[in-house]
């Protein structure tokens, strides 16, 4: 049995998997079942003045018989008394003391602001603030959330803010909505903070009726855009973690969120930079109980890896995520389909032929349909490989390059030396 | 023709040169794809380069040139 616990900036949990602020972390209530459950830790609905909510909230996209390929909500942040939440938190961490109890914190970009929410929500026993620098609706026509994340100099000072006050570190929790997430990473960290997090949602509209052109969701007929959230942004995240953790400007540990839904999403985001992760739709759409699964899916993992610890999990790929122009322009693969497997769809020939480099053909033998890839014209896209609907029919396979290996950046030098 | 034939054809005239004593002298690029000066002497030819597969393979040739020199 591997050893789960994480410690991310001083903050302790006995696993990496923690409830993201949201609205399975609205309550006392929900938390404690969650802890109950497995969960390592639970960053609390962002605390801030108590807001109003409509009605309808959440919209989900499907595709394919997929539930919940993606989630939209206009949900802000908590609705309740900050009283009314710190003594819940109060209560939390007296019965799970050994559990990360994180409060997201949203306040106006005002100094005494920052200092009063940091010192009222220190004093109840949390182990660590969140500054919700992400949420990017409602809150954000207000000037809180991703319109202060935006704004790397607003990052950085309100960062400075909390941290002039605050005894338990802080993690600055950024918005995906801004063209390079490094910048407001790197601001935040020079702001002090302890440690990034990220992603918060992505600004999303989920559909239009076809029947009624209301927009989904809509409230008495009419929309605002909300935030995307789900397996579907998972990619999105996982690049934004990668690009923070190759950064050695944001050399602060990350906690990773963005459609994580089991084990295996979890372990790519700590290989890829971040110490833990965070959860949200994947409880939304399976309950709390989907932590067992991830628990025993990691531990079984970093077993088979011959690793001691999940710490020693993290960062591994981080290595291996370089820029285009380091990438070596001579290493080949191509495609090599079983025709002992395949059971002659032709989609691999199709997408080949109408939309890649046309070199799988159809042949005939003995009377039986085949395919074949002709490798001298494959360029190894994958493409095939990625619409074959049967596994084991076409193995992407090294070919060895007959001339040495080069990256573009590499090549332009060279070029550049024989310039006029 | 195929791509392949076409840049099989292309790496051959590149071969070609270069087995003929020419030297890479000057490279440039542009829309039209790649353009190679070879010197022998006072000899100078141009050859266009169009095809991904050739101008990966005349840039390996051109670090081999580098490197002897």
């Amino acid at each position: 049995m591997a050893d789960l616990r994480i410690n991310l900036a001083g903050i302790k949990s006995p696993n990496p998997f923690w409830l993201a602020s949201a609205p399975p972390t609205n309550s006392g209530y929900q938390v404690q079942r969650a802890f109950e459950a497995g969960w390592g830790g639970a960053v609390w609905k962002t605390l801030g003045e108590p807001i109003l909510n409509v009605s309808s909230r959440f919209a989900a996209v499907s595709y394919n018989g997929q539930r919940v390929a993606g989630f939209n909500n206009i949900e802000l942040i908590t609705d309740r008394p900050l009283e009314v939440n710190l003594q819940e938190i109060y209560e939390t961490k007296k019965k799970f003391p050994n559990h990360a109890i994180i409060a997201s914190l949203m306040v106006e970009p005002k100094q005494e602001k920052w200092h009063e929410i940091v010192k009222r929500v220190e004093d109840v026993g949390v182990d660590g603030l969140e500054l919700n620098f992400g949420c990017p609706h409602g809150m954000a026509e207000r000037g809180m959330g991703s319109a202060s994340g935006q704004v790397p100099e607003l990052v950085e000072k309100q960062t400075y803010w909390v941290k002039e006050a605050a005894r338990t570190p802080v993690i600055v929790k950024l918005t995906p909505n801004i063209t390079d997430i490094t910048v407001t990473a790197e601001a935040a960290t020079r702001g002090g903070a302890d440690a990034v997090s990220m992603i918060n949602t992505i600004n999303s509209l989920a559909g239009v009726d076809l029947d009624s052109w209301n927009t989904i969701p809509h409230v008495a007929g009419k929309g605002a855009h909300g935030g995307y959230c789900g397996p579907a942004v998972k990619p999105i995240a996982l690049n934004m973690v990668a690009e923070c953790a190759r950064n050695p400007l944001v050399n602060v540990p990350i906690s990773g969120i963005g459609g994580i839904s089991n084990w295996q999403d979890a372990a790519e985001f700590i290989l890829m930079g971040a110490t833990g992760v965070q959860v949200c739709t994947a409880a939304m759409h399976h309950g709390f109980s989907i932590v067992e699964d991830m628990i025993d899916g990691l531990n079984n993992y970093l077993d088979e890896k011959g690793l001691a610890s999940v710490m020693d999990l993290v960062g591994r790929s981080v290595q291996r995520y370089s820029n285009w122009g380091d990438l070596d322009l001579n290493y080949k693969i191509v495609a090599e389909i079983n025709n002992d497997v395949c059971i002659n769809c032709n989609k691999c020939h199709i997408a080949c032929e109408d939309t890649s480099h046309q070199c799988i053909d159809l042949y005939t033998e003995d009377g039986r349909p085949m395919l074949k890839v002709r490798e001298e014209d494959c360029v190894g896209c994958n493409l095939c490989s990625i619409v074959c609907p049967v596994d084991g029919a076409i193995s992407m396979v090294e070919r060895p390059s007959t001339i040495p290996s080069m990256t573009w950046n590499e090549r332009q030098s060279l070029l550049s030396s024989l310039s006029k | 023709m195929s791509e392949f034939q076409q840049s099989t054809e292309e790496i051959q005239k590149v071969d070609h040169y270069l087995d003929s004593g020419f030297k890479i002298k000057y490279v440039y690029e542009n829309l039209s794809g790649m353009f190679v000066e070879f010197a022998r002497q006072e000899e100078v030819t141009l050859l266009q380069i169009l095809t991904a597969d050739a101008r990966k393979y005349f840039s390996a040739k051109l670090q081999e040139q580098t490197l002897l020199q």
